[in-house]
């Protein structure tokens, strides 16, 4: 007797929790949003007109406790611009294995160039595979922008920044939208 | 300085007494109180400029009747302080005078100076090359405010990235204007090319010269620079200075020896520092030295060994190169006996290997044929001399003064080793040493002499001869001179008669010009002579035994100073690279010794000289390691063509190495470790900075690798029975190995640092501090040298000479005029040509013309014309200067190949020459 109302019991909790709504998630196919400071994958981020934030400076490599970043530098002209000012980055490279996460990059970083992201499934089969070079990093340019590199006016970016774009902005030029990127350089790296 | 001239001075409670004249900021550096600077450079005279050393400076009042310090009731002097803080960098002690650098006045002066410099700064350090090593962003970090108040917006903006010449690039936004970089070119360079324009604001650095920063020197100012306004273009963005590993070295491309620092970034040299060292290079560097050093890393090094196969060099692995080298060379050896194989060895490679490279040809292969290629540019004895009479062992340039004389002979070391130039220049210019230039031409070192004594091209040894002769009739007429007078009667004695009237006819330079010189340098405290190649036996002999008779030999700053071409062509005669000497300046009789240290029986037969091994039909075989001898002269393909084997150690496929049976690829200095011995004798150690490029080996383990698969033929049997050494049976596994054996078989080289197994043991571990540190926040030092003692220091003068002087100037016909080589700095050698950076400094083949000449032969500047010799002709420019005395055709003597052994001779001797207007080019032709 007492089993059975122990039985009904139970039933009766399952009962009610099929009427309440879902905690767990279909993971990989459905994703929870992160915390707008949640810090995971980096990106390299864009001015508006498409010019790339990073000036190949080397100070996220300095800050880096992992020694997990790799800049080498080249100078900007005219003809062929990548950045504001003179100096870019012709080769950025974070190696995801050695990367601890702990956004001292994103602190150290003089144009807000390169941000921790909300993608936090970085995996891969090869060791060569988890060093993610500056096409992987960078994001897409804007729509109706020429990219980099691109041809500029001379003498209108004489400095580094553009004025009046290093106010700490809100992350919303981050593509919230989890695992887009990712899913596409796989789809390059034919993961 | 006498010690009544010490100035009591008190700075922040500390009291210390130093030398009266010495500036505040000097004497506060004594106690560890870095006060802060922009302007003030140790090497540069104070100009107050900045403001930032702003100190509070107070004296003793002083009481107006007795002239004595009041003092106060507690017997303490009164101290009146300054109403304003002072420049501590323009203001010398003064006795009992009170110093304070951290009151709040100092700090917030400190503060209002930084920034008032950061007005118009850009604050772009994190793309300034100076970011991380700047004084500028260190002393706002110390000392500065730690916000703006100055918007962006509101600078004063200039566009960034002016080239200021091929070499430096100027940032006008960054400049702060402390002149440092004007400041060296006036004093310390003496090239007056850059200049202030403008007022205020709008202040900023332009050059005055065409092309433009036309100097030897330009890369020294990106170094005093205390902010980012000037930077290399060379180093321009190829990394931030804390992500370089810095390694010990030693410049490679004159003889001077300076102490470099190599900044490396993944396997590359990002760029070369100067690495300071009093004695040699204080902290500057030339051009040559800061940008020569691409040739290590350029992409057309040798990378494996090549061997000829059905008359194609092809690829081959080290076993079979070697093996094949050793087979043949042993099959020539035992066909046309030992004295059928020569080695001719490069003297820009270190000791280590050039001992064992004359070690292989008289140990392995039995013969005294081995030389170096650039010996015969000075006359068989100047080794010798130098031996004998060589500037005493702690020399420093830097220590002469006033009462000291330099004379420099037969050479241009503005050319030749700019820093010699710019110590000479120092030393005349700044202390008063009294300085004699004897050249035929006009030189820079001109500007600061006390006398200059024009000869005629070719009567060299003349004028020296001439200062001996003046001597002796000095002290015949009893002009009261401390000389060696008994010498000097023997000398006159043997030299049948000659006076300074034959030497003053021969030379055209007046006998009391002689006199005055020989006088001059009679009464010297000390005196130091340097000489070029244009000097034969008899001259270099006169220059000694006029430093003997003086008594200026076998003492600190005083002796002879040759002015060698290569780093390594001191080394390469310590090490007995050449014929008719053994290691150690020894007599090739005197091999027993060294043979028994070998183990083996020497030859005592005189070796052939590099002229005869060059000769067809002298050899069979030929060893050459880092020279080339067919790219120096195309004469010299003919006796290679001729030869059965030949193998060559190279960096590049040169002219000589595209000739060769067996090509070896030897790394560069940059990749290994070794010594040099300076052109003052000094024996400085490199470290290794990259990793060896491809399969190349250093020179000295390609040697050894050699010598035992030569020795595997040979019978051994007789030492077999010994215990296994290094020595005998050249498994050597480091160069310090080697150098201890050097240090065995050299007898000048034991007890130099360099030999030192404590010291050697210790190395990258010494300590890196430099002296003159202030305001180039680049510190980076490790002096490791020492000269070796001459015989006038530690005994074995042997007797004195004279040798009669001859002429061998060619007859210079009416029409003619005398084609003269003459060294360039920036020249077409194979190192230094690899260099893309210089290489725009490099004109092409022309000749300097006497503006008489000129307009005599109705030619115009920088016109192009035929110049034809005896031994054929060559299309040049024409620059029409009076860098050419009159009669006269300047012509550098390596400026590209076509010239020598076209218009000169292959031994590059000067040449009477016709000048006629260069052929009409036919369009298509």
């Amino acid at each position: 007797m007492l089993a059975v109302i122990e039985f009904v019991k139970g039933l009766g909790v399952t009962l009610r929790t099929a009427f309440k709504p879902n905690v767990t998630v279909q993971y990989p196919e459905e994703r929870r949003p992160v915390s707008p400071r949640f810090r995971g994958r980096h990106e390299l981020r864009r001015y508006d007109n498409g010019l790339e934030r990073c000036i190949g400076c080397s100070l996220c490599a300095a800050a880096c406790p992992a020694d997990a970043i790799l800049v080498i530098a080249g100078e900007n002209t005219d003809e062929e611009r990548y950045s504001p000012g003179e100096r870019y980055a012709a080769v950025y490279e974070i190696n995801m294995i050695r990367c601890i996460f702990c956004g001292y990059c994103e602190e150290a970083c003089p144009t807000n160039a390169i941000v921790l992201g909300p993608v936090f499934d970085i995996s891969a089969f090869t060791r060569d595979a988890m060093i993610y070079t500056k096409e992987n990093l960078l994001v897409p340019s804007p729509p109706q922008t020429p990219g980099t590199p691109q041809q500029t006016p001379e003498g209108e970016y004489n400095t580094s920044i553009i004025p009046g774009t290093l106010t700490s902005e809100p992350r919303t030029g981050i593509d919230m939208a989890p695992g887009k990127i990712e899913a596409e350089r796989r789809k390059k790296l034919s993961l | 300085m006498a010690k009544s001239n010490l100035v009591h001075v008190t700075i922040d409670g500390h009291q210390l007494a130093v030398p009266a004249g010495t500036l505040v900021v000097e004497a506060a550096k004594l106690i560890g109180n870095d006060i802060p600077v922009f302007c003030y450079h140790p090497k540069l005279d104070p100009v107050g400029m900045c403001r930032m050393c702003l100190v509070e400076i107070g004296t003793p009042k002083m009481d107006p009747a007795t002239r004595q310090p009041m003092l106060d009731e507690n017997g303490q002097p009164i101290i009146a302080m300054m109403p304003k803080p002072q420049t501590a960098c323009t203001q010398p002690v003064s006795e009992g005078m009170v110093v304070k650098t951290t009151t709040d006045a100092v700090a917030d002066a400190r503060r209002s100076i930084l920034e008032f410099l950061l007005t118009s700064h850009p604050l772009d350090c994190p793309i300034c090359d100076k970011g991380g090593e700047c004084p500028l962003q260190e002393l706002t970090i110390a000392y500065g405010p730690g916000v703006s108040r100055m918007p962006l917006g509101s600078k004063f903006h200039l566009a960034k990235a002016v080239p200021l010449g091929d070499l430096i690039m100027l940032d006008r936004e960054r400049c702060i204007q402390c002149a440092r970089c004007i400041r060296f070119q006036d004093e310390i360079a003496d090239d007056h090319v850059l200049e202030f324009k403008h007022r205020g604001r709008a202040m900023e650095i332009v050059s005055m010269s065409d092309p433009p920063f036309d100097s030897k020197w330009s890369g020294n100012t990106t170094d005093i620079c205390p902010v980012g306004a000037l930077t290399s273009r060379d180093f321009r963005f190829k990394g931030r200075p804390w992500e370089l590993d810095n390694t010990a070295s030693i410049c490679t491309l004159c003889s001077v020896g300076c102490n470099t620092t190599l900044a490396v970034r993944y396997d590359d040299i990002k760029r070369v520092m100067p690495r300071e060292n009093e004695s040699v290079n204080e902290i500057w560097l030339c051009d040559k030295g800061r940008f020569g050093h691409k040739y290590a890393n350029a992409p057309d090094r040798l990378t494996q060994p090549l061997v000829r196969r059905s008359g194609q060099l092809q690829p081959a692995t080290w076993e079979e190169a070697l093996a094949y080298a050793a087979e043949r060379l042993n099959t020539v050896k035992s066909t046309h006996g030992p004295d059928s194989i020569g080695g001719l060895a490069g003297d820009r490679v270190a000791n280590e290997d050039l001992y064992l490279f004359q070690k292989l040809l008289r140990g392995v292969v039995r013969t005294n044929n081995v030389d170096h290629a650039t010996r015969a540019e000075f006359p068989a004895n100047v080794a010798d001399l130098v031996a004998q009479v060589g500037v005493g062992s702690g020399s420093n340039l830097q220590s002469m003064g006033k009462g000291s004389a330099i004379l420099v002979i037969g050479g241009d070391p503005d050319e030749q080793q700019p820093v010699t130039w710019l110590r000479i220049k120092q030393a005349a210019d700044r202390r008063g040493v009294s300085l004699m230039v004897a050249n035929p031409r006009p030189t820079k070192l001109d500007r600061y002499t006390r006398q200059s004594l024009r000869y005629r091209y070719g009567m060299a040894d003349h004028l020296a001869l001439g200062l001996l002769a003046a001597l002796w009739e000095l002290v015949e007429e009893g002009v009261d001179l401390v000389v060696d007078k008994d010498a000097l009667r023997d000398l006159k004695r043997a030299s049948n008669g000659y006076s300074t009237a034959r030497a003053a006819t021969l030379t055209g330079v007046a006998t009391d010009a002689l006199r005055a010189a020989a006088q001059a340098l009679a009464q010297a405290s000390d005196a130091v002579i340097c000489f070029g190649s244009d000097l034969n036996a008899a001259g270099a002999q006169a220059l000694a035994n006029l430093l003997l008779a003086t008594n200026h030999v076998g003492r600190p700053d005083n002796g002879l100073v040759p002015l060698y071409r290569h780093n390594n062509a001191q080394g390469a005669q310590d090490m007995g690279v050449r014929p008719d000497r053994l290691p150690g300046y020894r007599d090739l009789d005197d091999g027993a010794t060294l043979g028994d240290t070998w183990g083996v029986a020497l030859s005592n037969a005189a070796g052939l000289a590099a002229a005869h091994m060059l000769t067809p039909g002298t050899l069979r075989a030929m060893i050459v390691m880092a020279t080339d001898p067919v790219g120096d002269d195309p004469g010299a393909r003919y006796a290679i063509q001729g030869l059965d084997f030949m193998v060559v150690q190279e960096l590049f496929m040169t002219p000589t190495a595209e000739l060769a049976d067996v090509v070896l690829p030897a790394t560069s200095w940059a990749e290994r470790d070794g010594t040099f011995t300076s052109t003052d004798r000094r024996i400085q150690y490199f470290s290794p900075a990259i990793r060896r490029l491809g399969q190349a080996r250093p020179d000295w383990e390609i040697l050894s690798e050699l010598a035992q698969r030569l020795r595997a033929h040979e019978d051994v049997a007789e030492t077999a029975h010994l215990r296994p050494s290094a020595t005998r049976d050249w498994t050597y596994v480091s160069v310090d190995q080697i150098m201890a054996e050097i240090a065995v078989t050299q007898p000048h080289y034991a007890g130099m640092r360099a030999t030192i197994p404590a010291i050697v043991s210790q190395r990258g571990r010494l300590p890196f501090e430099g002296v003159v540190g202030e305001g180039t926040a680049f510190k980076f030092s490790a002096a490791e040298d020492d000269q070796w003692p001459v015989a006038a220091e530690v005994g074995g003068l042997s007797q004195w000479e004279w040798i009669a002087g001859d002429t061998d100037m060619p007859a210079v016909g009416s029409g003619e005029l005398l084609l003269v080589p003459v060294r360039r700095l920036f020249d077409q050698g194979t190192l230094i040509s690899k260099a893309d950076l210089l290489r725009r400094r490099l004109p092409g083949p022309y000749v300097v013309m006497n503006p008489n000449d000129a307009a005599g032969l109705g030619v115009g500047d920088n016109e192009l014309v035929t110049v034809t010799t005896e031994h054929g002709s060559a299309e040049v420019d024409v620059h029409v200067s009076d860098a050419a005395p009159e009669g006269v055709l300047l012509i550098a003597d390596r400026m590209g190949a076509p010239l020598r052994g076209v218009v000169l001779d292959s031994a590059c001797r000067p040449a009477a020459a016709t000048i006629a207007p260069a052929r009409e080019m036919v369009v298509g032709d």
